[in-house]
């Protein structure tokens, strides 16, 4: 590098004296030669060294100046980028509220693992229920100042909708033994009639979260005695997988979830068989005896 | 204990469930309207549970084969898109009207042929919920756009005249399809790259002062740039088109530079075989 520095540093040198117009130059045409050089200055100087500004305006006295109308558009552009956002900040003190109340909503369902009575669980959960209808209304009027633009900022509340229909789904199912149905998860958040609609992609990674629970809950009513708790388990996720499968997923998020419910429902049979042969459940008969059928 | 309450619940649940799946929810088509009441309990559960993903599954197939058409259209649009670019580039002095004359045709084709396809997928809420389906399609259409516009007349084509130009586009019924600010903010930051590789070529072809406008130009965008990218949505895409557009200045400056320098050698430069010439032996230095 430095040999090389200095044949060009003689090469300039030799070609100044042939120059009519010497000029101080000519010393710096170096520079330019190992283009590595400039970016460095540049990234050292944003705004480029004084020396390289000097060298560039000398020429440019005379030329126009920013186009007035370039400049109108490009603060007419920061003032709407500014606007979206402090919107995307109060979405987002919104979000962490919600969040907020989901993590009481999932600490108080915790306690149906420890086999606390449900309706006592459920209670304490369900009073929740009605924070995060409010808060979800309150980030649809947010939203709403903005109308049509809920997929913008749609990842800001992304997972944390997820996470509410998984405790939704699962308390519904804890209360009924049934699926929570999209429409119903709706109701339940105040946003049925509105335009800040529930997507139907994170009701269902939602469902595919509660599901993930399942095993677990399986595992220790079972541990506390309930025997035919992994007989109803069973049959519920049987019939919600089948139901999934009726799905066409692309290789995203939401089939990587549903994936993990195969696992899920492969633990609670062998929970199911684990009680079974031993005969512990109290009526000891397959699932399909109900006259439900397996899709 | 807990069999008989929940069959209770069951029951009261079945009828909520036939009530509750007659309403429209955020999709394409109404959910299959339930059963009657007279079907077996456990039937109905089951069948509202099939009906309800029957429907979904709609949904989302709908969703999925939508975006699959915008993703086939973008590609067009990108591929045609560059083609008007490479035409742009071919200019010099001496085809100047032909080249713009084709290159504005050939935009004009993009537009009708290739852009209206979007117009129709991208109405309501689509048009962010796709976003990543068509913005590659958008910002190299704005590129080729406004490196058209700027060879014409040497000035930025602003986002209001660009979105004029496509709303003939859709007819009055259905809600046209505007750029938004930063799949043109995006497209913009790719256009400095073209105007590089303009100036550099001008500057072969002897243009001179065309290329210290460009560089002006490109100055501009960059120095205004640099005041919004803090606040863009996706910021990263964009601060590393920001480091390679300020490259792209460099590289114009420095070009614009050697030949203020060697302005007067470079005739001369011809000449360097010349065996009287202080530049015979020399290796050529590169830029």
């Amino acid at each position: 590098m430095k040999s090389a520095l200095r044949n060009a540093y003689y090469f300039t040198l030799s070609r100044y004296s042939l120059n009519p117009n010497p000029s101080l130059l000519h010393i710096v045409p170096f520079i330019s030669t190992f283009p590595s050089l400039p970016s460095v200055l540049s990234r050292n100087h944003p705004f480029r060294s004084p020396l390289c500004a000097t060298l560039m305006t000398g020429g440019d006295s005379d030329s126009p100046q920013t186009s007035p109308s370039l400049e109108k558009q490009f603060e007419k552009f920061r003032v709407q980028l500014e606007d979206s956002g402090s919107l995307r900040e109060r979405i987002r003190a919104v979000v962490l509220e919600i969040e907020s109340a989901t993590r009481l909503m999932q600490a108080s369902l915790l306690l149906v693992h420890q086999s606390k009575p449900i309706p006592e669980v459920l209670q304490k959960a369900n009073s929740q229920i009605n924070v995060l209808k409010d808060l979800y209304n309150k980030l649809a009027e947010v939203v709403r100042e903005c109308p049509g633009q809920y997929y913008r900022y749609h990842g800001d509340w992304r997972s944390e909708t997820q996470m509410v229909v998984s405790l939704l789904a699962f308390m519904h199912w804890l209360e009924t033994g049934n699926l929570l149905m999209h429409t119903e998860a709706e109701e339940k958040l105040g946003l049925n009639n509105s335009d800040f609609a529930l997507d139907l992609e994170d009701y269902l990674v939602g469902v595919c979260f509660m599901s993930n629970e399942m095993p677990r809950y399986v595992v220790n009513q079972v541990t506390a005695g309930d025997y035919d708790c992994p007989r109803n388990v069973l049959k519920f996720l049987t019939d919600l997988h089948a139901a999934f499968h009726m799905l066409n997923l692309r290789n995203d998020f939401l089939r990587k979830k549903f994936d993990s419910m195969k696992y899920d429902l492969r633990r609670v049979e062998e929970v199911y068989y684990d009680v079974k042969i031993r005969g512990l459940a109290t009526t000891g008969d397959s699932v399909g005896d109900q006259g439900a059928q397996k899709i | 204990m807990l069999c008989s309450s929940s069959a209770a619940i069951k029951r009261i649940s079945v009828s909520w469930l036939i009530i509750a799946n007659n309403s429209n929810f955020k999709s394409h088509r109404l959910s299959r309207s339930e059963s009657s009441t007279k079907r077996p309990r456990t039937m109905s559960t089951h069948s509202s549970l099939k009906d309800a993903f029957s429907s979904y599954a709609d949904h989302l197939n709908a969703l999925n084969e939508k975006r699959e058409r915008i993703v086939k259209a973008s590609r067009d649009v990108t591929m045609n898109s560059k083609k008007v670019i490479f035409q742009v580039h071919r200019i010099s002095k001496a085809n100047r009207e032909e080249v713009l004359e084709k290159a504005e045709k050939d935009l004009a084709a993009v537009r009708d042929q290739h852009i209206s396809r979007l117009v129709k997928e991208l109405q309501g809420t689509d048009f962010w919920k796709l976003r990543r389906a068509y913005s590659p399609g958008v910002q190299e259409y704005v590129e080729a756009a406004t490196f058209f516009k700027f060879c014409q007349t040497g000035t930025l084509l602003n986002l209001d005249e660009i979105n004029a130009s496509l709303l003939p586009l859709s007819d009055p019924s259905l809600e046209p399809l505007q750029i938004n600010l930063l799949d043109y903010l995006l497209g913009l930051a790719d256009l400095t790259g073209e105007l590089m590789r303009l100036a550099i070529g001008r500057i072969s072809d002897g243009e001179v002062e065309y290329s210290e406008r460009i560089c002006q130009f490109v100055r501009d965008i960059y120095r205004e740039l640099t005041l919004l990218v803090p606040l863009m949505d996706d910021g990263s895409d964009m601060k590393t088109k920001m480091d390679t557009m300020l490259q792209s200045v460099v590289k114009i400056e420095n070009a614009c530079f050697s030949v203020r320098v060697r302005g007067s050698e470079y005739i001369p430069l011809l000449g360097s075989s010349d065996p009287s010439s202080f530049l015979v032996g020399v290796s050529d230095v590169e830029l």
